[in-house]
């Protein structure tokens, strides 16, 4: 064996290496924001609105401003009249009359009227974060309350007030897809018809670490560090809402990220306000959230009701998908809520069914409730939910098992590439090979045996599949990445996307050491600083196809690089030189020089290589996850009792990396299906569960016996590494796997299709009421 | 303010604090061992987990002058020369973290886990590790990670 095919084999794609990312985060070495303490740091703490709806009268602040320690108070009146403007959203999306999206200004502070319980109105800074602590208990803010509605279905009757003068009727935006009229008549000439009302509640992202903001003025610059899958766009937020500030101005810092899913992907109103404290009063300002504050005012997911239908021919094939849907945006939607709930979701809710007639209405209504944005999935959870709750339900209804209705109706690989009718192509999938393969590792055909078993101990087992497909990638294709030779022999590879735990670093650097065929030791990889580097950031399972293809393709370009430049200093024909192991060498010859000693021989002292390319195209990771629970009828209590899951997610670079995705990925989807909910008071608009004591995290004590699969065959056909973005995989089939399973264990214990009504999450109450009859209200009570 | 002496990972200390002041705001702040980490205000995360006189506690329940006179260890005195403790070797190995933020809680739980049942099942890990939370593993890797590290531990001694 010689050195390359060892380096390779031990470190090189495809490979289980322990991530690098590891040693400095086991050892308490971390750089998360709230670790970096500039001399001479002032805190920052936010006064919030305490009422859902409101006018503000008065603001006393006179306590505060007397406070020892309190340095400056701002309020949004005084922001607005110094220049800040309001986050923008863009005019992507229109409402029905053809205005574009209505959303009332987001300001860094509420200014003139509260929206929503925790919305910051006043910002302390203080020399101590106690000492703004105090003076923040002082301030009252006098509010004339307002009418309120936190129920987005409410919210588009007539008479339900109002969020907003912009949007009387409170709709935000609305999006129509597919042939009304075709699908209509389908629906007409179906044999069968199934329809479905389901609430796809409000989740809170919850990663562990909260929002966190560093602010100081660098030789005349704003310098931002701050917890963000973003910096880029960070950057771009800051500088178009505070006055006079450029682009070259202010520099974004990302260090150690502690969990994103998408609930930082965006700008917050307080980011600003840390900024522009920072900016004005030239010191370091730190604002570091409370978990109170996260559940208040970091953007919640999901929030979607729906009635779905699907009309079937006698064979079970489906004619149509009909889908009304109703999305919470909450107060201040941005254009990315806008985005997830009207056309991300859309372009896979055919999913892997060859679909042919599709009749979407989204509608995204204000409500007085927190903005809501990007959370794992962003959209394809709530549109595979549907589509696998249907297909089951469609199943019942024709008395076929599910997994063969399913089959049914599978896209067939020679039908690829398939373009789906909202004119989504997928380039590669094997859809029956991923159901065949989930059917065996869940043992489908063997579960009347288990079901017996459950029964004998009093248990209801329930089954439930999800088949399914999910886009991802963000739409932006292309990444710049830079290559840093030194004359330690060292590699620097610097990217705009963004670590956040997911280990990026290690699969980059495994992608890099199969081109440089040297020890992963000597790869770093750097990420986070926006005078470095720029780009979209990581969101939407998009880095390593997008980030890992130009990592591989600037390596590529940095070793031929230096291939010219030894050919220069070896004094050799081009043709002759053969790269290996670190070092260049004349063919035939013991002439030869180290790849960092090269690099020091540059004018500059190192070899420094800027590239830039592009990806042919979003990813379609696809899965077959299959769930069996067993419910206790006497307290209603659901277990996970199996999950298997197959997943075609092409090529693969970090195995354990992949696993660990799809199964912690897959803990988030349950946490949905029977615990997590964000909840409301209907008549004041107050947030009950503003706490991990009152809103239910999954615990260690849950299920973790998955067995996870992957069919690694079926190559992406888009990006050169073959690979799929695996990020959101679990969560997404997960949460439709759980549902089907426990209405499954619902139906045949004598609830029949009325075990259908059940609504997420499904905790103990909700289970044990509905065996008994008890569905709650009714999910639409008037037409819609 | 009250001034207090201590040990935390084998150092005396002697600090002046506020009296309000938690035992993860000392460490954090005065004594710049930013390991420990804030992930709630409820008690409910544990990712400031330390050891206290050998015990696991949650060091925002904790007043720093309750230290006061005692011994702290932080994720940071968990290696020895240079030597990562075996259950922070077994997270690496096990892919047992992934952002990291909750993972010196869930180690120093871990710790104190491994002192009084050297070899725990997975249920009972799962049990005592029931107060700490993550997000991003799901838990699989955590409890394989605690498995691995008690084996590892008992190879060690024999």
């Amino acid at each position: 064996m010689n050195a390359t095919e060892s380096i390779a084999a031990r470190y090189g794609s495809g490979r289980n290496v322990r991530r690098i990312e590891d040693p400095a985060l086991v050892q308490g070495q971390g750089r998360y924001t709230d670790d970096v303490v500039p001399p001479g740091q002032l805190s920052l703490v936010f006064v919030r609105s305490t009422v859902a709806h409101g006018r503000i009268v008065a603001i006393e602040l006179d306590a505060a401003r007397a406070t020892p320690g309190v340095v400056a108070v701002f309020t949004g009146a005084e922001l607005v009249a110094a220049g800040l403007k309001a986050i923008p959203t863009a005019p992507a999306f229109k409402r029905p009359d053809g205005q574009p999206m209505a959303a009332p200004p987001k300001w860094p502070l509420a200014h003139e009227i509260v929206r929503y319980v925790g919305e910051p109105v006043v910002a302390i800074v203080a020399e101590s974060r106690a000492a703004a602590k105090d003076a923040a208990e002082t301030v009252f803010v006098e509010t004339e309350e307002l009418p309120v509605n936190v129920d987005p279905v409410r919210a588009l009757r007539p008479g339900a007030p109002v969020l907003w003068e912009g949007a009387p009727d409170n709709i935000s935006a609305e999006m129509r897809h597919g042939d009304a009229a075709a699908a209509e008549a389908a629906f007409a000439r179906a044999a069968h018809r199934v329809s479905l009302d389901l609430v796809n509640q409000r989740v809170a992202p919850s990663p562990m670490e909260p929002r966190s903001v560093l602010a100081f003025v660098d030789e005349g610059r704003l310098t931002m560090r701050l917890s963000s899958q973003m910096p880029t766009g960070v950057r771009a937020s800051l500088v178009e809402a505070i006055p006079g500030l450029k682009t070259e101005d202010v520099r974004v810092l990302v260090g150690d990220v502690g969990g994103g899913f998408g609930m930082k992907t965006g700008i917050y109103p307080e980011d600003i306000t840390v900024a522009w404290a920072a900016w004005t009063l030239k010191r370091p300002v730190k604002w570091q959230a409370e978990r109170l504050e996260d559940f208040l005012s970091a953007v919640h997911g999901r929030d979607v009701t729906s009635r779905a239908e699907l009309a079937l021919d006698a064979g079970g094939r489906v004619l149509a998908l009909r889908v009304r849907s109703i999305a919470n945006v909450g107060a201040y939607p941005s254009t990315t809520a806008a985005a997830i709930q009207l056309l991300i979701g859309p372009w896979v809710a055919t999913s892997i069914y060859d679909i042919a007639l599709i009749d979407f209405h989204f509608t995204a209504v204000l409500t007085h409730c927190a903005p809501t944005g990007a959370y794992r999935g962003a959209g394809r959870p709530e549109a595979i939910y549907i589509t696998e709750r249907l297909m089951d339900a469609a199943a019942r209804e024709l008395q076929m098992d599910g997994a063969e209705l399913r089959r049914r109706n599978l896209i067939r690989p020679e039908q690829m590439p398939y373009t789906n009718p909202m004119g989504q192509t997928y380039d590669s999938g094997h859809f029956e090979k991923i159901l065949d393969q989930g059917l065996a590792l869940a043992d489908w055909a063997g579960f009347a045996a288990r079901k017996a078993e459950s029964a004998a101990r009093g248990r209801l087992r329930g089954r439930g599949i999800a088949s399914f497909l999910e886009w991802t990638g963000g739409n932006v294709f292309e990444e710049r990445v830079t290559v840093d030779i030194t004359p330690d022999g060292m590699i620097e590879i610097g990217s705009a996307t963004q670590a956040m735990g997911q280990g990026i670093a290690t699969s980059y650097a495994q992608l890099a050491v199969e081109v440089f065929d040297v020890p992963i030791e000597r790869v770093r990889i750097v990420q986070g600083d926006t005078d470095r580097l720029n780009g979209f950031g990581s969101a939407g399972s998009r880095s390593l196809f997008t980030g890992g293809s130009s990592v591989r393709v600037a390596a590529e370009r940095t070793v031929d690089r230096g291939k010219q430049l030894a050919a220069q200093a070896l004094e050799a024909p081009l043709a002759d030189i053969e790269y290996r192991a670190g070092r260049y060498a004349v063919v035939g010859t013991d002439l030869g020089i180290d790849l960092g000693a090269l690099a020091g021989r540059q004018p500059q002292g190192h070899l420094f290589v800027d590239s830039t390319s592009n990806v042919a195209g979003p990813t379609w990771p696809n899965g077959c996850h299959v769930c069996e629970v067993e419910v206790d009828p006497a307290t209603g209590a659901v277990a996970i009792v199996a999950y298997a899951s197959v997943n075609d997610i092409g090529r693969v670079v970090s195995p354990a990396i992949v696993r660990g995705q799809i199964d912690g990925g897959a803990v988030q989807g349950i946490g949905q299906a029977l615990c997590e909910k964000i909840h409301y008071d209907a008549d004041s608009g107050q947030l009950l569960s503003a706490s991990f004591m009152d809103y239910a995290l999954p615990h260690a004590d849950g299920f973790t016996g998955f067995k996870t699969a992957f069919d690694t065959s079926i190559p992406c056909k888009n990006n050169a590494l073959g690979v799929k973005g695996v990020g959101e995989l679990g969560t997404i089939g997960a949460t439709p796997a759980v549902v089907n399973a426990v209405v499954d264990a619902l139906a045949s214990a004598g609830l029949g299709r009325d075990a259908e009504r059940v609504q997420m999450p499904l905790t103990a109450e909700v289970v044990w009421r509905a065996l008994r009859g008890d569905f709650g209200p009714p999910v639409f009570a008037a037409p819609v | 303010m009250t001034d207090l002496t201590l040990q935390v990972n084998g150092q005396p200390q002697a600090v002046a604090v506020d009296n309000r002041t938690l035992l993860v705001e000392l460490l954090r702040g005065d004594l710049g061992l930013t390991g420990t980490h804030v992930g709630c205000d409820t008690s409910q995360c544990g990712a400031c987990t330390v050891l206290l006189d050998g015990q696991a506690v949650k060091s925002c329940s904790v007043l720093a002058v309750q230290a006061a006179g005692r011994s702290v260890t932080t994720i940071e005195g968990l290696a020895r020369d240079g030597q990562l403790h075996p259950v922070q070797d077994a997270f690496i190995a096990c892919h047992g973290l992934q952002c990291g933020f909750c993972t010196p809680g869930m180690i120093m739980a871990s710790v104190c886990l491994l002192q009084q049942q050297p070899a725990p099942s997975a249920e009972q890990i799962a049990q005592a590790l029931e107060g700490n939370l993550c997000r991003c593993t799901g838990y699989v890797n955590i409890v394989e990670s605690v498995q691995l590290a008690a084996r590892n531990m008992a190879e060690a001694k024999a």
